[in-house]
């Protein structure tokens, strides 16, 4: 940090001993090599304080989706490009199996496996898992690096690009998403968004087709990492209408948005999981449309050019308004007549905010789709959020098309973010090139060592004020509202004392090491968690390492068949896929809501309904995460809600989400439970044998706060098959058919009855028997 | 349509033939009742039990509500219309009463006394009875019952979910009606709309296109946003808590919670700062008073540290355990 607020000086000085280093020539030679060794700097600054679960655990992929892409990598780097683009999974979706090869965003995968091809051909042995998890670091570095870029093109001054990368490199707001291990599309897509960004600023100034074509090849790489490509394909036309609008169209914005769109489309579209969706669906039609609209507004422009007459002109122009909104008319025919799909779900419901919550209750149920409250944005951004707004209000200072971008971007990104937490990573670069504008710009003027005379000043005042004046236009109103900002009328003068000089240096200096502090305390504590591992504190503060994940799914591994059907709720999907090898019925693709609800089914009725659910889809094992002993709250039964709302939406006769709640609309889980949440398979899996654990009427469920009933519940059909250490993962086998024909709780009944016979009364069993 | 006074007229003397009346004749009453008033019929405690008594050979859905003003009950009063709507249009899709389903309502000031039978502590609540005669009879006469649990609900899933209880009979298509007022008024706001532009153009103009005003958006929505506002949104925060002295409390416990006014506070710290910051680095420096310039460098800079120190204290209230902090607070 200290590295990069030194940098304005080094800069600016000019006045020190070393003038000859600092002026002319060989100074903007010093600058330069200072410049990259700041950026150096910073970019090991990045990677390093991503490194926290490496150091801490060891070199482990973390949470969920990323073991998907390991295993997606590992298939790529082991059968080849040609096997991975056409591979169809049959181990996960069973017995559906999934077309993996055509639905995913292969970009992720496909950079890892050159990685990995490259070292080799370069005679270093690195296991593909290495490069997995530090794929996202080295991207980090990246990124920063991509931020000077983008900044430096927003500013002039030479410290705001430098700020910038480092806000960039250590924001947590980035961190959170790209920690080592974090292996996920996020890793490599911001880099691509923040430089698709920079080379479309580049592009538009400098309005070349080879600019254009760039920013094309990079929209074509983040189309294929990430979801996300989305904002890019409307934010670039969002961009170009606004210039449109202001009235800044130009030969350039043309040159390099036709590019952009053409060849960016193209691009799009070799990816199978696009395909045709770009001229197909809403998502991208307003890329379409403002592509439409600058070819006639181009036309329009030429003909005016060539063709003086005033009424001509205003010819054009409600032509080309009448064509515009004609084409638009089109576009919503074509939308309700169906030829064009409707907004897809995710994107949809971040505009009408209660949609999802209705219809998709998939998508509501995600965690990183809830909106964000404020002490969120303060977390992953500390003081950028408030020095945010000013470097936006600086924008509106020279209002050119590059700032144009910024303001819209702004706008957008913290709508997004506030909707759903997840965006507060598109939200996080815009966020620190307005701070370091605002930062840079504040620091260019106090760490100026000449300071100016009250002279000076006058001589300004005088010769500025003409200039700052609209005198010339007749109109009244336009000269009540001039057309710079009210702040920046009067000229510059510059700053007088000393004092207050290094006063405001040193308060900066201060809160950006608070800022780097605050930066290092939320990595640490927060986003350094591969969530497969936990870690507590002992008593005598050492870490103590729970592992029950792996070893339930290196059981899972060692001791099942190869091809046992393993069924758990989908957020496991992808973790028993890739660490236990086994099929699954559902996983975090959630691609088939029905076959997830199915599940949910399943997992929330009676036994004697669920149990043909499970034969019909071949299930082997069920596997539940229980977290009542350790007091880990992310467990099943705190997201069973969950399954039963999204079973209810297909299933609303059978499953009732008002049935797992008490009278008094509580959800508990102890003696004053429903019946019906006491006879889900759910519960009976979760708090199986749960008792033994504890003095009899004893037994406490930690997450819940909550005694359980002193009976624990029975199992029929389904039989314990392993209980991790601290119970988090519990498995369970599925029992074949019944050799007799009977069904399980006859069956149970019978063996129940035969065991009680040497200990209670004669006549227990003997009434079993009879009933049979 | 004629017919429908006519029958009305004929069934009447019906109705009067007295206490003793078989299920069928009561079905024939209360379907003539909301085919007249097209809207389900207002149910008191006489009529409700007369209408749900045991041997009945129809239908029975009732929502039992509070529609007065001083129960508050949004839901009530906003599904109100749409049970009359869903009432009016099946009547009118089974024109012959096939179905044999009477809709109801009983408000809570006329059914008292069926309320307290029934324990109900909140409204609405909607019954289905089942017929316990005929043809189409359940043997379990307890009624069945839905919830309001998703919030407002409309007409659609309600029709929907009886469509399904009800499968003997083919349930008439819910059809919401064209509302034209409500078309005739866009028209007319769009039209007028692109009037008041086309003749206010030359004065509405420079307010536009002025940079000041598209400043002041930006930066209101920016700070809008980042402090929390589509959270209080979508959740439907309270505005402020009780702290269970009697005492306001302006801040939420918790990460995940927020108040509505806790992010104002929070909007107006951010402003405040940014505030700072801006005059700071474009209003400072064009400052020619070099004593002027002194006063308010440090004006600023006090106002950072001190808003600031005050943030950092308002984020250790909602993440516990967090270490940095900031003189004065």
């Amino acid at each position: 940090m200290a590295a990069s607020t030194t940098a304005p000086t080094a800069s600016t000085a000019s006045s020190s001993p070393m003038a000859f280093f600092l002026q002319g020539e060989t100074g903007r030679n010093t600058r330069g090599l200072l410049r990259l060794i700041i950026l150096c700097t910073i970019a090991a600054a990045a990677v390093a304080s991503r490194l926290f679960s490496v150091i801490r655990f060891e070199s482990i992929i973390h949470e969920f989706d990323p073991w998907f892409n390991f295993r997606a990598t590992k298939y790529l780097v082991n059968h080849g490009f040609y096997a991975f683009w056409d591979w169809f999974d049959d181990r996960t979706w069973h017995p559906l199996g999934r077309v993996t090869g055509g639905t995913l965003y292969p970009g992720l995968m496909v950079t890892s496996g050159s990685i990995y091809h490259l070292l080799r051909f370069l005679t270093l042995p690195v296991d593909i898992r290495n490069i997995c998890v530090l794929l996202a670091p080295a991207c980090s570095g990246l990124t920063a690096f991509a931020s000077y870029l983008f900044t430096s093109e927003m500013s002039d001054s030479p410290s705001a690009g430098l700020l910038a990368a480092i806000f960039m490199g250590i924001a947590p707001g980035y961190i959170s998403r790209s920690v080592a291990g974090s292996y996920d599309n996020e890793a490599i897509a911001i880099f691509l968004l923040v430089f698709t960004f920079y080379l479309w600023i580049k592009a538009v100034k400098v309005g070349s087709i080879m600019w254009g074509a760039l920013t094309a090849l990079f929209y074509g790489y983040m189309v294929s990492a990430w979801g996300g490509y989305v904002f890019i394909t409307n934010l670039l036309p969002l961009h170009a209408f606004v210039l449109i609008c202001m009235g800044r169209f130009s030969p350039r914005l043309y040159v390099s948005y036709t590019t952009w769109y053409a060849l960016g489309t193209l691009a799009s579209m070799q990816i199978p999981f696009v395909g045709f969706l770009p001229i197909r669906s809403s998502d991208h039609m307003a890329a379409l449309g403002v592509f439409g609209l600058t070819q006639l507004v181009g036309a329009a422009e030429y003909l005016r050019s060539q063709l003086p007459s005033k009424q001509f002109q205003t010819v054009i122009r409600s032509a080309v308004l009448l064509i515009f909104v004609v084409a638009f008319g089109g576009l919503v025919l074509l939308t309700v007549s169906g030829v064009v799909a409707p907004w897809s779900g995710r994107f949809y419901s971040l505009w009408d905010t209660g949609y999802a919550k209705i219809h998709i209750p998939i998508i509501a149920s995600v965690s990183e789709h809830q909106p964000t409250a404020w002490p969120a944005f303060f977390f992953d951004l500390n003081m950028l959020i408030w020095l945010f707004p000013a470097g936006v209000y600086m924008c509106f200072r020279k209002l050119k098309d590059e700032q144009v971008f910024i303001v819209i971007y702004a706008v957008l990104a913290s709508y997004f973010a506030g909707v759903m937490v997840r965006l507060m990573l598109t939200l996080t670069p815009v966020v620190c090139v307005a701070a370091a504008m605002a930062l840079s710009q504040i620091l260019d003027t106090f760490l100026v060592a000449s300071a100016p005379t009250e002279n000076d000043a006058d001589t300004k005042q005088a010769n500025g004020t003409p200039a700052g004046a609209n005198g010339s236009i007749a109109d009244k109103l336009s000269s009540a509202l001039p057309d710079t900002l009210r702040s920046t009328k009067s000229p510059l003068v510059g700053i007088y004392s000393y004092l207050s000089k290094s006063l405001i240096t040193g308060a900066i200096t201060s809160y950006l090491l608070l800022f780097v502090l605050h930066c290092t305390w939320v990595t640490s504590n927060a986003y350094s968690s591969p969530s497969v591992v936990l870690a507590s504190r002992l008593p005598d503060g050492s870490q103590h390492i729970i592992d029950d994940y792996r070893e339930a799914y290196y059981w899972l591994r060692q001791n099942t068949e190869p091809t046992a059907k393993v069924m758990s709720w989908w957020d496991y999907g992808y973790q028993i896929g890739g660490m236990a090898d086994r099929p699954t019925l559902v996983d975090n693709n959630t691609w088939n809501n029905t076959h997830i609800a199915t599940v949910g089914k399943a997992m929330s009725s009676r036994e004697e309904v669920s149990y043909p659910i499970m034969k019909q889809h071949e299930v082997d094992y069920v596997l539940v995460v229980f977290g009542g002993l350790l007091g880990y709250s992310g467990d099943d039964i705190n997201k069973f809600l969950w399954m039963v709302r999204i079973a209810e939406g297909i299933w609303p006769d059978e499953v009732k989400e008002r049935d797992f709640f008490t009278q008094r609309g509580e959800y508990r889980v102890d003696d004053q439970a429903t019946p019906t949440m006491r006879n889900s398979l759910m519960y009976k899996m979760s708090y199986y044998n749960y008792n033994s654990l504890f003095p009899a009427g004893q037994a406490m469920d930690r997450v819940r706060g909550s005694k359980l009933p002193a009976d624990g519940p029975q199992l029929s059909t389904v039989e314990e098959a392993f209980t991790s250490e601290n119970w988090i993962i519990r498995i369970y086998k599925v029992k074949d058919f019944d050799n007799l024909g009977r069904n399980h709780q006859d069956a149970t009944a019978f063996e129940k009855g035969n065991k009680r016979k040497k200990t209670s009364a004669k006549r227990r069993g003997a009434r079993v028997l009879r009933v049979d | 349509m004629r017919l429908l006074p006519a029958l009305t007229a004929l069934l009447l003397p019906l109705t009067a033939l007295g206490a003793k009346k078989s299920p069928g004749d009561r079905f024939a009453e209360y379907d003539t009742k909301q085919r007249s008033a097209s809207k389900a019929v207002t149910l008191d405690d006489r009529s409700y039990e007369a209408l749900t008594t045991a041997p009945r050979d129809y239908s029975v859905a009732v929502l039992l509500t509070a529609l007065e003003a001083r129960f508050g009950c949004g839901l009530c009063n906003e599904f109100q219309p749409e049970w009359d709507l869903l009432a009016k249009q099946w009547t009118k899709g089974d024109k012959n009463g096939e179905g044999r389903l009477v809709f109801g309502t009983l408000d809570f000031l006329d059914g008292k006394a069926t309320f307290q039978s029934m324990m109900l502590q909140t409204a609405p609540v909607l019954l289905l009875f089942h017929p316990t005669t005929g043809p189409n009879a359940r043997a379990d006469s307890t009624p069945v019952r839905f919830d309001f649990s998703n919030g407002p609900d409309r007409a659609e899933p309600i029709h929907a979910w009886l469509s399904r209880q009800l499968p003997h009979t083919s349930p008439p298509p819910f059809v919401r009606p064209i509302n034209y007022v409500k078309i005739a008024v866009i028209t007319t706001l769009g039209l007028g709309v692109v009037t008041f532009l086309s003749v206010a153009a030359p004065y509405i103009l420079p307010i536009i296109q002025n940079r000041n005003l598209w400043a002041a958006v930006s930066l209101l929505a920016v700070l809008l946003f980042t402090s929390g506002h589509m959270f209080n949104h979508i959740r439907k925060v309270p505005y402020a808590g009780a702290d269970g002295k009697g005492g306001m409390s302006y801040f939420a416990g918790g990460f995940q919670n927020q108040f509505g006014l806790e992010t104002q506070i929070i909007a107006a710290l951010y402003g405040v700062l940014s505030f700072a910051t801006i005059s700071l680095a474009l209003k400072v420096p064009r400052m020619a008073d070099a004593r002027a310039q002194s006063i308010a460098v440090f004006v600023w800079g006090g106002v950072i540290l001190v808003v600031y120190s005050f943030l950092l204290s308002i984020f250790r209230i909602k993440s516990g355990g967090y270490p940095f902090w900031l003189p004065p607070f």
